[in-house]
C-alpha cells in the first residue's frame, strides 16, 4: 500500500495532469461536439490500459472506468511517440459507436511503457448511410461508417497521412475530424509531458506504486459503499418507448445481487440485440464502463469523495447474454447507443432505489434530447443547420429535497443555447421556454419538473431532429410512494386545430408559420405526497410548480387564495389516506402506461419471451419478437398462443420448441 | 503634504495603506474587523492612523476603499426582497439559468436557489425580436394590478428584464417609467442599463445581482461618505471596483455589481504595481487567506479579465480581474478518510475560531497548526500583536491524526503542507493551461496571511525559478486602491459581420461608447486628467457559440478597416485556440470600450543597497521537507535592501511568515521585496 500521508499528493498530480489534458483538448478543439456539448473525455491510463486519472470539470461522464487494454494489446509494439486510435465498436470494445474516436498515447521511461495518456473525440461524421453517421433507423454496423481497428495514427510523433487520408475520403467534415484528431493528439502529448514530471517529481518506482495505490484506493472506496448496503438480490425493469422504427418497447432488466462488498449486475432477461441501432455493444466485458455508468452516479451520489477510476469497476460483475440489446453481434447498429444507455442508468438507478431506499433519489427524467433545425434563412438566402436548446427533464425527487428542476441528475451535464443568441442566428421564434407545471411526479418530495420549449419557424418544410427522445410512454417513476412523472410530447401547434401529437417520434416537418412544442418528461417523485409539508405545496402552487386542482386530487392540499386552509387539507388528507386503504404504497409508481403493458407483458410472458428468442440464431430473434409484438393483445393474451401463431405464419423459424439454442 | 490612503475590508482584518504624497513613506496597518457594526472599524482605524503617523484626515487627497459588503450580502443572502418583470413564456429563465451544473457525477447535484423566487416573477405581454422590431407592445395595461399584487408581496425593488432590451430597451424602459409613476417607492433596475449584453440569463442575473445588494450599499456607502465628511475629509471616496479601476462611492451606490469583487481584483492590482516596481513582467499571484487561496496571472505586466468570475454562487459576467478561488487556506482542517488516506478541507475553521494554535477556541486540526508545528510560527508578534501563537494547542489539535495514521505528529504536519501545495498546484495547473501561458517564464508573488508560507514550495512544485516576496503581503488590496485608475467598461452588442455592411453600425456604435466613456470620466467622476479609451470586440467565426476578445484599434473601427480587424482576430484566435482560418467568415458580436482617467504612475524610489549577508536574529529548529533542521531566523524589520539570503531560512514580521527551503537564494531588493531565486535542479531528489 502507498503511503496514506501522502497518496493524495500523487492524487492531485494526476488529476491536474488530466485537467490540463481536459482543457488542452478543449481549447484547441474545432467542432461543436467538443467544443458545445463536451462529448469528450481524456484520462491517463495505467501499463494495461486501465484509467486512473480522470478531469471533474470538462467533459463527459462515462470513461473513468475505462478499460483500454484489449485495444491497447492489438497493436504489438509501440515506440515512443507512437499514437494508435480505434472507432470500431467490434474491434477491442472501447469505441461504442463509430463517431467515438478513441486514442492513446504511450509514455516511457527508460524504454519501457509506465503509462498510456488517452482519450476520445465524439466526431461531426464518419460518413456511411447518413449525416452524422446516427440513425435510429440504421441496422447494420457498416451503414454507421467508415471503421479503424485500433491502428497507429503516428508513428514516432508523424502523423500516417494514408490513415488520414482514408478518413478524410469517407466522411462528411474532414477538416472538423482532423481538427479534433490533431487537438487530442495535443492532449495527449500535454499528459506525457506531465506524466515525466510526476516521474521526476516521485521516482518511477513510487509512480508505478501510486497508481496501483490509486486503482485500489478507488476500488477500497466502492467496496466500503458496497460493504454498508445490506446484502440481498433486487430485480428492476426498464423500457425504452420504442425498440426501432417498428415501434415496440425496449426493455432492460436487471437482477442486482449485493453480497458483502461485491455486486453481480446481471442483465439476462433484456430484449434481443435490435434491428435498429439502440444496440450497446459491451463485447460481453463484466466491467464495460459503459455498463457501469449508472454505477458511478450511484456510488459518487453516496460518496462526492469518490476517487473517478478503472478501480471503482472491479467489486462489479456484469452479465450479457450474447445476442441481446447489451451485448449485440456483429454486425448489429450501435450509433443510438445513447438512448439506451439513457435507460440502462435508470435500471441501475431502480435496482439501487431498491437495495437503499433511505439513500437513493427516484428515477430522473432520463431523455436527453438533443433538438436540431434545419431551415431556410430567407434573409440571407442559405439554409441553417442549428442546434436549439436540449430538452432534458428535471432530477428525481431526493431523500432530503426536491428534484431538481429543467435538468440534474445524470443530465447535468449538458447545456443550452441563449435564446437571444438562437433568435440571432436561426430564423426561428423561440415562443416559449421554461418548466412545466405538474410534471415532477407528486410525493413527499416532489420531482423535478419538466422542460417545454415552443418555437415557431418561417421557411417550408423546416426539419426539425429531436434526437434521443424517450419517456413519451414509460415514464420516470416514482419511489416509496412517490408518483410517476409527466411523460415527455412532441406536439405541432397545440391547441390549434390542426394540432398533431407526435409522441415518440424524433423528427418533424413544419410548414411556415407553425410552432413545434417539445416537452420532456420531469423527474420522479418520493415519499408519500399526504405528507409532504402543506406550506409547501401552497408555495409550489404560487411558484406555478404545481396547479391548485393537483395540490388537491395529488397532495390533499386546500388553498384559499394563496393561503393554506389548515382544517380542509386534514380533513381530505385524513379522507384520502382512508381511501388509499390499507394496502400499502407500491414501492415504485410506475404510471398507467406501463401498468397496461405488463397488464399484457407480465413477467412470466417476459420470461418465456427471454427464453424462446435465446434459443434462435441472433439474426432470429429480433424478427420472432416484432411478430410475438404484432399478436400479443391482438390474437391473443397467451405467450405460447402467439408463439404457435408465429410458428405457424412462418415455419423457416429453426427449432421445434424453445429447446437449447445452437451454439 | 498630503496623503493618499487606500482601505480593504476582509474577512478578519481591515487593512490601511496610506502614503505621504511629498515623501512617499508608505505606513501600514491592520485592524480587527467589527461584524457587529460594519463601517466603524474604519473610523478607528484612520484614529490610529492619526495616532501613531500623523495622518491628518483634513490632508487626505485621495481616499479609496475596497469593500466586502456587496458580495457578503450575496453570500449570506442578506439582500433586497426582489420582484422581476418578463416577457411572458419566459419567467424560468433564471432557475434554468445555462442548464449544466457543477457536479456532474452527483444525482443530488442541484443549482442554488435564486435570488428571486419564482412566485415574484411576472410575465407581461410584449416582444421585441431580435433585430430590434417590436413584433407585440408591451402590456402596460398590466401594471396598475401588478403593481397592487406587488405591495402585497412587500418587495423593495424591481428588476425588469425583457428579450432583446440590448439591442431594443424600449419595453424595459417603458415599464421602469410606468412603475416610477405608480410606486415611485420602489427602485427599479432594467438588465440593458445595468450591463447591456447579448444573452438574456447572463444580462438578467447581473440586473438581479446589482438590485439585490443595491440597498445595503449604498446604505454603507453613504454611511461612510457622512463618516468620513465629520473627520473633515475633503476628497470624495472612491471605491475599488472588479475590473481593477475605481469609481466614485456615488456611483457605487447604483453600480453595485461593479463592486462586487472590489477587494479581490485589486489585491491583484497591488501585485501588478508591485512587480512593476521590481522589473517583473509575469508573475502568478498568490493570495492565502484562513478559509480560500486566490489565484492570479499577471501576463507582459497586464493582469488578466475573464468574465466567467463567481460571486457566491452565480456567475458574475461583467468584465473582472480573473481570479481563481480555492477551498485551501490556513484554516483547512485535516482528517482522515474511510480508507485511512490524510486529506484537507474544504471544510475551515476559518476566522472564527480559526487555528487552534490562535487560542481563539479551535481545536481542529489545521494548516496553520500543521505550520505551527513544522517550527515556522511564533517567532515574532503575529497580527501586529493583536494574536498570540499557542503551539502546545497545535501539537493538541493534531495529535488525532497521528495517531490514527500510526505516525509522527511532525510527519503529519508536513503531510498536510505537501496536501497543501498540492492542492493549489492543481488549481495552477488549471489556470495556466486555459491561458496557454509557459510558467518558466514567470515569478510567483506570494501574499496574503499564508502565501509567502506556501509560496516556495508552490513555486518547487510548478518549476518556477523566481518568487518574490513583497515586504508588506497582508496589505496588497489596500495598496492596489493606492495605485488604482478610475475605470468603466462599456458595451454593445452588434451581432454583425465583419465585412463592409456594417461599417456604418459600427462607426456609430463606437462614438457612441466613446461618448458615454467621456461622459461617465468627465461628468460622473469630475475628472480632469488625461483620458485614455482602449477598444476592443468579441469576436468569432461564423458557427462558433463563443467569443474572444480582440483588442482592435479605434481608428480601423472607425474607417471601416476589416481586412485589419480581421486579421486581429485571426491572430488572436491562433494564440487562443492553436489554429486559424484566415479565409473564415468572421463576426462581430459585441464591442467594447474601457474609459480610464490616466493617474500619474506612482514610483517610488528604490532604497540605496547596502550589501553582504543579512543578519539572523537568531537559529531556530525547524522541519523542512520533512527534516528537521537549525535555520537561521531573519526579522523582517531588520534586513535591508541590498542584503543576502540563502534558504533553508526562514523570515518572521507582523503579518505573516517567510518559508525559504533550501535551494532558494536571493537577496532584497531596492523596495525591499525578497528577490528569491531557485537554484535549478537542487531541490530534486
Amino acid at each position: 500500500m502507498f503511503d496514506p500521508l501522502t497518496l493524495q499528493v500523487l492524487a492531485n498530480h494526476a488529476r491536474a495532469a488530466a485537467e490540463n489534458m481536459a482543457v488542452t483538448l478543449f481549447r484547441t478543439a474545432h467542432s461543436a461536439f467538443v467544443k458545445e456539448t463536451q462529448d469528450f473525455t481524456v484520462m491517463l491510463l495505467d501499463p494495461r490500459g486501465r484509467t486512473f486519472a480522470v478531469p471533474m470539470e470538462l467533459g463527459a461522464t462515462w470513461y473513468p472506468g475505462l478499460d483500454k487494454g484489449r485495444a491497447i494489446a492489438m497493436i504489438d509494439h509501440y515506440e515512443p511517440g507512437d499514437v494508435a486510435f480505434t472507432n470500431d465498436p467490434y474491434a477491442g470494445h472501447v469505441a461504442t459507436h463509430t463517431p467515438d474516436t478513441h486514442l492513446w498515447k504511450p509514455i516511457f521511461h527508460d524504454g519501457e511503457i509506465v503509462a498510456y495518456a488517452g482519450g476520445h473525440i465524439h466526431n461531426t461524421d464518419m460518413g456511411g448511410a447518413v449525416p452524422a453517421s446516427l440513425s435510429r433507423s440504421l441496422t447494420e454496423i457498416h451503414q454507421e461508417g467508415i471503421r479503424f481497428r485500433p491502428t497507429k495514427l503516428l508513428r514516432r510523433g508523424v502523423f500516417d497521412e494514408q490513415v488520414l487520408a482514408f478518413m478524410s475520403n469517407n466522411v462528411r467534415k474532414p477538416d472538423l475530424n482532423i481538427g479534433d484528431i490533431k487537438a487530442l493528439v495535443g492532449a495527449l502529448n500535454t499528459g506525457e509531458r506531465k506524466v515525466h514530471a510526476m516521474l521526476r517529481k516521485f521516482g518511477v518506482d513510487a509512480f508505478r506504486e501510486g497508481v496501483r495505490a490509486l486503482l485500489d484506493h478507488s476500488e477500497a472506496q466502492a467496496r466500503a459503499l458496497l460493504a454498508a448496503m445490506p446484502d440481498g438480490t433486487w430485480e428492476f425493469a426498464d423500457y425504452a418507448d420504442e425498440d426501432s422504427d417498428a415501434g415496440n418497447p425496449c426493455r432492460l432488466k436487471l437482477t442486482l445481487t449485493i453480497r458483502g462488498d461485491e455486486a453481480v449486475l446481471d442483465f439476462t432477461g433484456s430484449d434481443p440485440q435490435l434491428a435498429s441501432s439502440l444496440n450497446v455493444p459491451s463485447g460481453g466485458d463484466p466491467r464495460h464502463t459503459m455498463l457501469l455508468v449508472g454505477v458511478y452516479y450511484v456510488l459518487y451520489t453516496l460518496n462526492p469523495r469518490l476517487l473517478l477510476n478503472t478501480g471503482l469497476t472491479r467489486p462489479f460483475t456484469c452479465i450479457t447474454p450474447e445476442g441481446t440489446v447489451l451485448n449485440p453481434v456483429f454486425p448489429a447498429a450501435v450509433g443510438m447507443r445513447s438512448l439506451t444507455c439513457a435507460r440502462l442508468r435508470s435500471v441501475i438507478f431502480g435496482a439501487f432505489a431498491q437495495a437503499i431506499p433511505e439513500r437513493m433519489p427516484a428515477a430522473p427524467a432520463g431523455n436527453n434530447c438533443i433538438v436540431n433545425v434545419m431551415t431556410a434563412d430567407d434573409r440571407r438566402g442559405r439554409t441553417v443547420i442549428a442546434a436549439v436548446n436540449p430538452v432534458v427533464g428535471g432530477g428525481g425527487a431526493m431523500p432530503h429535497r426536491d428534484g431538481t428542476n429543467g435538468s440534474g441528475a445524470d443530465a447535468a451535464y449538458l447545456k443550452n443555447t441563449p435564446i437571444e443568441i438562437t433568435e440571432t442566428e436561426t430564423p426561428v421564434q423561440v415562443t416559449r421556454y421554461g418548466l412545466m407545471r405538474d410534471s415532477g411526479g407528486a410525493g413527499r418530495w416532489r420531482g423535478g419538473l419538466a422542460t417545454v420549449l415552443e418555437f415557431r419557424v418561417f421557411a417550408p418544410d423546416s426539419r426539425i431532429t429531436a434526437r434521443n427522445r424517450d419517456r413519451s410512454r414509460f415514464r420516470p417513476w416514482g419511489t416509496l410512494g412517490g408518483g410517476a412523472a409527466g411523460p415527455s410530447d412532441m406536439v405541432v401547434n397545440p391547441g390549434t386545430a390542426d394540432e398533431r401529437r407526435l409522441g415518440n417520434i424524433d423528427v418533424a416537418v413544419l410548414q411556415p408559420g407553425d410552432v413545434l412544442h417539445i416537452r420532456s418528461a420531469g423527474g420522479g417523485g418520493r415519499g408519500n405526497p399526504l405528507a409532504r409539508e402543506p406550506w409547501r405545496v401552497a408555495r409550489d402552487v404560487a411558484r406555478g410548480y404545481v396547479s391548485e386542482q393537483a395540490a388537491g386530487t395529488l397532495y390533499g392540499v386546500v388553498l384559499v387564495g394563496t393561503e393554506v386552509d389548515e382544517k380542509a387539507t386534514a380533513a381530505l388528507r385524513e379522507a384520502m389516506a382512508a381511501e388509499a386503504g390499507e394496502g400499502r404504497r407500491a414501492f415504485f409508481d410506475f404510471g398507467p402506461e406501463r401498468g397496461e403493458h405488463e397488464a399484457l407483458w407480465t413477467d412470466a410472458a417476459y420470461a418465456g419471451l427471454t427464453a424462446v428468442l435465446a434459443g434462435l440464431p441472433v439474426h432470429w430473434r429480433f424478427f420472432v419478437k416484432t411478430e410475438l409484438f404484432r399478436r400479443m393483445g391482438r390474437e391473443t393474451r397467451d405467450l405460447g398462443a402467439a408463439l404457435a401463431l408465429v410458428r405457424a405464419r412462418y415455419p423457416q423459424i429453426p427449432g421445434s420448441s424453445t429447446g437449447p439454442a445452437p451454439a | 503634504m498630503g496623503w493618499r490612503i487606500g482601505v480593504d475590508i476582509g474577512g478578519t482584518f481591515i487593512d490601511f495603506c496610506a502614503l505621504d504624497t511629498e515623501t512617499l513613506a508608505l505606513h501600514t496597518l491592520k485592524v480587527l474587523t467589527t461584524p457587529e457594526d460594519p463601517g466603524r472599524e474604519l473610523l478607528d482605524g484612520l484614529a490610529s492612523l492619526a495616532e501613531r503617523h500623523g495622518v491628518d484626515p483634513r490632508r487626505v487627497e485621495r481616499f479609496v476603499h475596497g469593500t466586502t459588503v456587496g458580495i457578503n450580502t450575496v453570500i449570506q443572502r442578506k439582500g433586497a426582497r426582489l420582484a422581476m418583470i418578463t416577457n411572458a413564456g419566459f419567467e424560468d429563465v433564471i432557475e434554468l439559468g445555462r442548464l449544466r451544473m457543477p457536479e456532474m457525477y452527483s444525482l443530488f447535484c442541484a443549482r442554488p436557489d435564486p435570488l428571486i423566487p419564482r412566485d415574484r416573477i411576472f410575465g407581461l405581454a410584449g416582444r421585441m425580436l431580435a433585430d430590434g422590431r417590436e413584433e407585440a407592445p408591451v402590456d402596460l395595461a398590466a401594471l396598475p394590478g401588478l403593481v397592487e399584487t406587488l405591495a402585497g408581496l412587500a418587495v423593495e425593488g424591481v428588476i425588469v428584464a425583457f428579450l432583446h432590451a440590448h439591442v431594443a430597451p424600449d419595453h424595459e424602459n417603458a415599464v421602469k417609467a410606468a412603475l416610477a409613476a405608480l410606486a415611485p417607492g420602489l427602485f427599479v433596475f432594467t438588465s440593458a442599463e445595468v450591463w447591456p449584453v447579448v444573452r438574456e440569463y447572463e444580462r438578467t442575473t447581473t440586473a438581479i445581482l446589482n438590485g439585490y445588494v443595491h440597498p445595503r450599499v449604498a446604505g454603507y456607502l453613504g454611511a461612510l461618505e457622512t463618516g468620513l465628511a465629520g473627520l473633515g475629509v475633503p476628497t470624495r471616496p472612491l471605491l475599488t471596483r472588479s475590473n481593477g479601476g475605481l469609481m466614485s462611492a456615488a456611483e457605487g451606490k447604483r453600480a453595485c455589481v461593479s463592486m462586487l469583487l472590489s477587494g479581490t481584483a485589486s489585491g491583484v492590482i497591488g501585485a501588478s504595481w508591485l512587480a512593476r516596481q521590481a522589473g517583473v513582467a509575469n508573475v502568478l499571484t498568490l493570495d492565502v487567506g484562513g478559509t480560500s487561496a486566490d489565484l492570479a496571472l499577471i501576463v507582459d505586466g497586464a493582469v488578466l479579465f475573464g468574465t466567467d468570475e463567481t460571486i457566491g454562487e452565480f456567475p458574475l459576467h461583467i468584465p473582472s480581474v480573473s481570479v481563481s478561488s480555492i477551498g485551501v487556506g490556513g484554516g483547512s482542517i485535516g482528517w482522515i478518510d474511510g480508507q485511512g488516506i490524510l486529506r484537507l478541507g474544504p471544510e475551515s475553521a476559518g476566522s472564527s475560531p480559526g487555528p487552534a494554535c490562535y487560542g481563539r477556541g479551535g481545536t481542529q486540526p489545521t494548516l496553520t497548526d500543521a505550520m505551527a508545528i513544522c517550527g515556522y510560527l511564533g517567532h515574532a508578534p503575529m497580527a501586529y500583536g493583536q494574536l498570540d501563537m499557542d503551539a502546545a494547542k497545535a501539537r493538541a489539535s493534531l495529535a488525532p491524526l497521528a495517531t490514527a495514521l500510526g505516525r509522527g505528529l511532525e510527519e503529519t504536519a508536513q503531510a498536510m503542507v505537501d496536501i497543501a501545495v498540492s492542492e493549489l498546484f492543481v488549481e495552477v495547473e488549471k489556470l495556466v493551461s486555459r491561458h496557454g501561458v509557459d510558467l518558466r517564464d514567470f515569478a510567483l508573488m506570494p501574499f496574503g496571511g499564508g502565501g509567502p508560507m506556501l509560496g516556495c514550495l508552490l513555486a518547487r512544485e510548478l518549476d518556477i525559478g523566481q518568487v518574490i516576496a513583497p515586504r508588506r503581503p497582508g496589505v496588497v488590496s489596500a495598496l492596489g486602491g493606492l495605485v488604482a485608475e478610475l475605470k468603466a467598461d462599456f458595451i454593445r452588442s452588434l451581432f454583425v459581420p465583419c465585412a463592409d455592411v456594417a461599417t456604418t453600425t459600427v462607426r456609430e456604435a463606437l462614438a457612441d461608447l466613446a461618448a458615454q466613456g467621456e461622459r461617465w470620466l468627465r461628468e460622473g467622476q469630475g475628472f480632469r486628467g488625461s483620458a485614455v479609451s482602449r477598444v476592443s470586440a468579441d469576436m468569432r467565426y461564423a458557427g462558433q457559440s463563443f467569443e474572444i476578445e480582440v483588442p482592435l484599434e479605434a481608428s480601423d473601427l472607425a474607417a471601416g478597416n476589416w481586412p485589419a480587424i480581421r486579421s486581429a482576430f485571426h491572430a488572436r484566435h491562433l494564440a487562443v485556440y492553436d489554429f486559424d482560418d484566415p479565409t473564415g467568415e468572421v463576426e462581430l458580436v459585441n464591442l467594447r470600450l474601457v474609459a480610464v482617467g490616466e493617474t500619474p504612475p506612482l514610483v517610488i524610489a528604490a532604497a540605496a543597497p547596502s550589501p553582504g549577508p543579512a543578519v539572523p536574529a537568531r537559529t531556530i529548529s525547524v522541519r523542512i521537507d520533512g527534516a528537521p533542521c537549525e535555520v537561521p531566523l531573519y526579522l523582517r524589520g531588520g534586513i535591508e535592501a541590498g542584503q543576502t539570503l540563502r534558504g533553508p531560512a526562514v523570515v518572521a514580521q507582523e503579518d505573516t511568515t517567510l518559508v525559504i527551503p533550501p535551494g532558494f537564494s536571493g537577496h532584497v531588493d531596492g523596495h525591499l521585496n525578497i528577490a528569491l531565486g531557485r537554484e535549478v535542479e537542487a531541490d530534486r531528489v
